[in-house]
């Protein structure tokens, strides 16, 4: 007997709609067969796998003042429970933020995630989503020292501090009119927002509720508003766990488990104890959306955040370049005392990562000494900073490959070494040096999506931001990916050209 | 013109000058003959300070230095201003064309204005014979195109006496002549020259006084023909029988 397996039509999302080739349709299937009715899977493990990202903070998911290994929150609390409601042990699984519905999609090595995620249409487009287990509201969050900030209104045209791809996000963005500032993590802003950069922060209000603790700088300003729900997100299609989910949770609900688990951490309200009346609200997956076939909203999005990238490369190289020349000629030529600055100067760049960097100038500067850079000047700085290091070695390298007889003949002529070096070894050993300087030019235009983590949206943030939104991960990545080409290959062409013109 | 006295410098416990002696006339040409590693192209680069002497006097026209003592950047430049060189492997500047490379000296170190130095870089260039190939670059000239721009750039900043390390020794034989050729016009027309070379016959043709250098030490000393017909230190015997003289 010969068994046919019998392959259920996919679910809408994965219906071959996109375009995709049909071996990736293919594959993708198998993924959702692999996927569906893990419930078997679970119980035979005895482990509830849950995801979130311990980055996250206070109150959803922390370490203790006192434990750095521990893990404590009122999602922690919450998964543990919905564990042993189910009979499992449960296991928390590191995932950074951003991905975690991606993962969950395509079998990651968690089964569900519990992490603050939002009831929206666009989430329900991605995953299923269970009943709620908490209700919270959109909290403004201003300086004491602003009184007038009360509403959302009275911040037109200012600049506000969101996390990147969250409820606030969205919200301010359909409101037009902010200078919204991006942010990757749920403390910075504050900070932010207290040294005077931002003059807000949107934020959900378990967050802004645990960071006014204690905090006499900022204040709440306004109650919350445009409430909605977190629930718990499970893998596409998977019915049997997400019913044993949904009934778990009205038990906590029912029975007080909520109640005590978000008293002790001081976010009981009223908004919570409506939770028992909520009934299927029938929010409706937001239909997939393609990139590709959308290009028009999505490729002007893209091409005004790689206008960032490219200032951002082309200034932060200006500072390299110059700043570089300056460490190798000092480093090279100079007595003592000062070749050994430059050496440790070009060490310490090099030998520390570059997000450390960005780290230290942008908040380290602010918050020690006072310097209130902004982003843009920051970036360009830690940039500059960082590649000025190795352009200093790049040149080393070529002048101290332009023979010595050059240096001879130049000194046997009656040059001063100050004018052999100025008119005979540096324009030989620049033009050494220009092909690796170029190659560093072309690699910062990548490296330079590493400076987003201080609020600045440039092309690879922005490609997250709407990659989370939209799901659409391979027709973004594709037009991200062919803006990037094409920066790099206008930089190479114009690389190449300078060398031309520069051969001897 | 030239006075040097007990120039000595040691390479480790190596004595490459031992006390070297050496005088010389103004418009007079002095060949430095020799086995390889005898220390006559470090007597060269000693006397421009390129290369340290240990101890020992150089006096060159109005200038004189006690090698004893460090010698400060200035006198030593002074001493190059004196003394111009030619190298074994021309050491033209990449990136300048050959007009360029023979008006940077006279511009950019004696600041002469330029429109002033090139009338007589263009003389420079005719007198070696590369009146057509001022705006070439090096790489696009031949070796002995190459070393006759060198020449031409040592003598643009009118040295009292012109150093020449085996100005032919890197030539194809066929590029050689044009290079002798020049030489001859220069010693000729009286320049001061001191010129180490392997090239017997070139020296013949130079030199007023030839010396045979031999482990940093000068064995014999004389006339083209004394040295080259007549030698009397077997060593040098040697040498030109070796060297095919």
């Amino acid at each position: 007997m010969v068994l046919i397996p019998v392959i259920p039509p996919p679910p809408p999302h994965l219906r071959p709609s996109h375009g995709l080739p049909k071996a990736v349709c293919f594959l993708l299937l198998f993924f959702s067969i692999a996927l569906a009715d893990s419930w078997t899977d679970i119980q035979s493990r005895g482990v509830l796998r849950w995801g979130d990202d311990a980055e996250g903070g206070a109150p959803y998911i922390y370490h203790p003042d006192d434990d750095a290994n521990r893990l404590i929150g009122f999602e922690v609390e919450f998964a543990a429970d919905l564990a042993r409601r189910l009979g499992l042990r449960d296991q928390f699984v590191q995932n950074n933020w951003d991905m975690l519905l991606p993962a969950l999609r395509q079998g990651g090595n968690f089964d569900i995630a519990i992490a603050g995620l939002e009831r929206t249409p666009e989430n329900l487009g991605k995953v299923d989503m269970s009943r709620p287990y908490f209700a919270f509201g959109q909290q403004l969050v201003c300086r004491v020292s602003d009184p007038s900030f009360q509403s959302l209104d009275s911040l037109r045209g200012r600049p506000i501090g969101v996390l990147s791809a969250t409820a606030s996000h969205r919200l301010l963005e359909k409101l037009g009119d902010f200078d919204i500032r991006i942010y990757q993590d749920n403390v910075n802003y504050f900070r932010d927002l207290e040294v005077g950069r931002i003059d807000a922060v949107l934020t959900d209000s378990p967050i802004a509720r645990v960071n006014l603790i204690g905090n006499d700088q900022l204040r709440p300003a306004g109650p919350p508003f445009e409430h909605g729900h977190y629930a718990v997100a499970v893998p596409p299609g998977d019915t049997n766990l997400l019913a044993r989910i949904d009934d778990a949770i009205l038990q906590m609900t029912r029975d007080g488990t909520l109640q005590r688990i978000y008293t002790k951490y001081g976010l009981w309200d009223d908004a919570q104890e409506r939770l028992l009346d909520w009934k299927p609200d029938g929010l409706q997956a937001r239909r997939q959306i393609s990139a590709l076939r959308e290009w028009r909203t999505y490729l002007p999005m893209l091409l005004r955040a790689a206008v960032t990238t490219i200032w951002v490369t082309c200034a932060g190289m200006a500072l390299a370049v110059v700043l570089g020349l300056g460490l190798a000629l000092v480093r090279l030529y100079s007595p003592a005392p000062f070749s050994w600055l430059a050496v440790a100067y070009i060490e310490v760049f090099r030998g520390t990562p570059l997000l450390l960097q960005i780290y230290f100038i942008y908040f380290g500067l602010a918050q020690q000494l006072g310097f209130k850079l902004s982003a843009g000047l920051a970036a360009v700085l830690a940039l500059g900073l960082n590649y000025a290091a190795t352009e200093a070695e790049n040149y080393r390298a070529g002048l101290l490959a332009v023979p010595q007889g050059q240096l001879d003949a130049a000194l046997a002529l009656g040059m001063k070494r100050r004018v052999a070096l100025r008119l005979i070894l540096l324009p030989q050993g620049l033009r050494i040096s220009i092909p690796s300087v170029t190659n560093d030019f072309i690699a910062m235009f990548k490296d330079s999506s590493i400076v987003s983590v201080i609020a600045l949206v440039e092309l690879t943030k922005q490609f997250q931001i709407r990659a989370i939104d939209t799901g659409d991960y391979l027709g973004l990545g594709l037009l991200t990916a062919a803006i990037y080409f094409a920066m790099s290959w206008s930089a190479s062409l114009l690389a190449r050209r300078i060398e031309r013109s520069l051969r001897t | 013109m030239i006075a040097i006295r007990k120039l000595s410098k040691a390479f480790n416990t190596h004595r490459v000058l031992d006390a070297v002696d050496h005088d010389q006339a103004r418009s007079e040409s002095v060949v430095l003959i020799g086995p390889s590693g005898c220390g006559k192209s470090t007597f060269l680069r000693c006397l421009n300070h390129l290369d340290t002497p240990d101890s020992g006097l150089i006096a060159i026209d109005d200038i004189s230095i006690d090698c004893s003592r460090p010698v400060p950047r200035e006198q030593q430049r002074q001493l190059r201003l004196r003394a111009g060189m030619v190298f074994q492997q021309f050491h033209l500047f990449p990136h300048r064309t050959a007009l360029e490379n023979i008006l940077e000296a006279p511009v950019h170190v004696l600041g002469r204005p330029r429109s002033e130095v090139e009338p007589e870089a263009l003389q420079l260039l005719e007198r070696v014979g590369l009146s057509d190939r001022a705006h070439y670059r090096p790489s696009q000239l031949s070796g002995g195109q190459q070393q006759r721009v060198a020449i031409a750039r040592a003598l643009a900043m009118k040295p009292q006496v012109l150093l020449l390390d085996e100005p032919t020794s890197a030539l194809d034989p066929e590029l050689r002549e044009e290079v002798r050729d020049v030489l001859r016009r220069l010693a000729n027309d009286g320049l001061t020259l001191l010129l180490v070379t392997h090239d017997l016959d070139l020296a013949r043709d130079v030199a007023d006084r030839i010396l045979f250098f031999h482990q940093g030490r000068i064995l014999e000393s004389g006339t083209p023909e004394q040295i080259l017909d007549h030698p009397r230190n077997p060593r040098l015997l040697e040498f030109i029988r070796k060297t095919g003289g």
